[in-house]
């Protein structure tokens, strides 16, 4: 089987029976190998984009091919390129890790020798070879989602689709997943489309992100570039003293595009703060002032978000937080 | 964009053939594996065939000979309503196996596979089957100990059971429907509650031409009535072709409405989800 590892979605449309549009003229495109980060809130429609590129689902309008075949005209070929993990795991707890595995090989034509010699692999490689002769439903969640992810990458696929495949998941098994994408990625050139409600983790997985909000794609690029557009940086201080703050920000006038202080601390705003860093020091050194210490912030994907969408993706604490 | 048609190796159509009668057997086999480890779901359907075949025999058997043209035992009679009950609640099988797939999101990993949708609708569906076809021996059986004796003998009665496994899979494939439609197990279980009148809409209790009216015409439609007296016929008085050819055609054409109906409600099921 032959694919270009590619994913090309133009002016895709999933409008549902209640008039309900999911995925409103949505167009973009993966190149090969790249990983690329579908970032949205719940209910954006990620997961139905997923669904759709996945032949699971048929859209309302609109095109897209997964490694050169056409979802719609040609979903076999897609789905023997394409490797998928929904957010919903899809095991059977009635049934063995083993079973599952070999059948879902069989299924994608290998012989019982072939698919039990790659089941074997698979539990290797997601680590559930302990527990391969266990019924599934004794599993851990973590157990489950490293099963379900084997389950589809049975067919050794070329294109790979997570849908936030570390929701639920504890930090530790979060970052097991995401060792497991960039090494997949890497070692085999698998092309990855990766859904997330995580910031942090689009920011760490991804080439490129694509941030969705309420069916519309309002903006996408490379992480770095994302979060360089929407401004400035800035090189915090902190020092013993208030006096000693007051007459940092007079030393450091002009050096950044703006200058806030609060008590002790500076914070001076401005394009690329690392290169400044030499200057402020200089000027600092040369005044007599000692800052306690010297930090550097970078603009997150949140404020990208919130530039994009005008609220905030992940809910602060604060509102979260019931009122006792 | 390059096109890659052309990549595809050519397969003979018997190999198709042979490749579509493996994934049947994958699926089937599964489904059956999955049922057998949850014998507790497969009791109560026999249980409750079983005890209306004592309560009908015990109740009514010594008032039988008030019933003109039932044409030998009342066992023989009645065991055929036991057979077929047990068959229609048989046919929520393959049915609850399918919903426990979709609440579970396992039918979408076998939906990922390029396995033929034919398969994964004819999976469950012949599992049920199986579990059918030994529930339908177990109640002949105890039919059996009660003191049945079909004039057909043994191959009477298995094609008394042949008939109850042909019945229960049309019906199977009409609860497989609802499962899809509806994508849950309570509205599942609601479907098959249709069965219950439908037993009743037919020469249940009396011979055909005893019924009068609405009901007359309501059984002439039913295949469980077609059933029901070739059944009786094998137990009570003899092979007869006519009425066993009827039963046949009667369930082939339920089940072949009944799978169009299945392949209907998968279309429509990947189309919305």
């Amino acid at each position: 089987m032959i694919s270009n590892r590619e994913i090309v979605v133009e002016n895709l449309v999933k409008r549902y029976a209640n008039d309900v549009v999911a995925v409103d003229d949505v167009s973009f495109e993966v190149q090969a190998g790249q990983v690329f980060g579908f970032l949205g809130p719940n209910g954006a429609g990620k997961s139905t984009t997923i669904k759709i590129l996945t032949t699971l689902a048929l859209p309302t309008s609109g095109r897209a091919r997964v490694g050169g075949y056409d979802v719609i005209s040609e979903a076999q070929q897609v789905r023997r390129i394409a490797g998928v993990a929904l957010q919903e795991i899809g095991i059977d707890p009635l049934m063995k890790a083993m079973e599952l595995l070999t059948l879902q090989g069989q299924l994608f034509g290998a012989s019982r020798k072939q698919a039990e010699a790659r089941a074997h692999e698979l539990l290797e490689l997601v680590r559930l070879t302990d527990a391969l002769d266990r019924r599934v439903g004794t599993y851990s969640g973590g157990m489950r989602r490293r099963l379900d992810l084997a389950l589809g990458l049975v067919h050794e696929p070329e294109i790979l689709f997570l849908d936030e495949p570390t929701t639920g998941l504890d930090p530790a098994s979060r970052r097991d997943v995401w060792e497991e994408v960039r090494r997949l990625n890497r070692r085999l050139g698998m092309t990855i489309f990766l859904t997330t409600q995580y910031l942090e983790e689009a920011d760490e997985l991804a080439d490129v992100v694509a941030i969705i909000d309420d069916g519309k794609i309002v903006s996408e690029g490379a992480p770095a570039k994302l979060k360089a557009a929407v401004g400035n940086e800035s090189i915090n201080l902190a020092f013993e003293t208030m006096q000693m703050a007051d007459k940092a920000i007079r030393e450091l006038d002009g050096i950044g595009a703006n200058i806030q202080s609060d008590r002790e601390t500076v914070r001076v705003y401005m394009k690329q703060a690392a290169q400044a860093v030499p200057t402020v020091v200089n000027r600092l050194q040369q005044a007599g002032l000692d800052p306690i210490s010297l930090t550097l912030t970078q603009p997150t994907l949140d404020d990208v978000f919130l530039q994009v969408t005008g609220q905030r993706l992940e809910p602060r604490e604060s509102s979260t937080a019931p009122v006792a | 964009m390059t096109t890659h048609e052309n990549v595809q190796t050519f397969t003979p159509v018997s190999e198709k053939k042979a490749r579509l009668a493996l994934q049947i057997w994958l699926v089937t086999r599964r489904s059956l594996v999955t049922i057998l480890r949850t014998p507790e779901a497969l009791l109560p359907p026999i249980a409750i065939s079983i005890f209306f075949l004592v309560i009908y025999q015990s109740t009514l058997g010594r008032a039988a000979g008030f019933i003109p043209q039932i044409g030998g035992s009342y066992l023989g009679f009645i065991l055929p309503l036991s057979i077929v009950s047990s068959s229609l609640s048989g046919a929520g099988i393959a049915a609850q196996n399918m919903v426990r797939d979709i609440e579970r999101g396992y039918f979408n990993k076998l939906l990922l596979t390029p396995v033929s949708r034919g398969a994964l609708l004819l999976g469950p569906i012949l599992a049920g089957a199986v579990i059918l076809g030994l529930q339908a021996s177990i109640v002949v059986g105890v039919g059996l100990l009660m003191g049945l004796q079909p004039v057909t003998g043994l191959p009477g009665l298995l094609v008394v059971i042949g008939l109850a496994i042909l019945l229960g899979t049309g019906f199977s494939g009409f609860t497989v429907s609802a499962a899809l439609g509806s994508g849950s197990a309570a509205a599942t279980q609601g479907a098959s509650f249709i069965f219950f009148p439908m037993t009743f809409l037919a020469p249940t209790f009396v011979p055909l031409e005893l019924l009068d009216g609405w009901l007359k015409t309501a059984a002439r439609i039913n295949p469980i009535t077609y059933v029901l007296e070739a059944m009786r016929a094998m137990m009570n008085t003899g092979w007869d072709a006519a009425l066993l050819s009827q039963a046949v055609l009667a369930c082939l054409i339920l089940a072949a409405a009944m799978y169009a109906l299945a392949v209907y409600a998968l279309r429509v099921r990947t189309r919305r989800s």
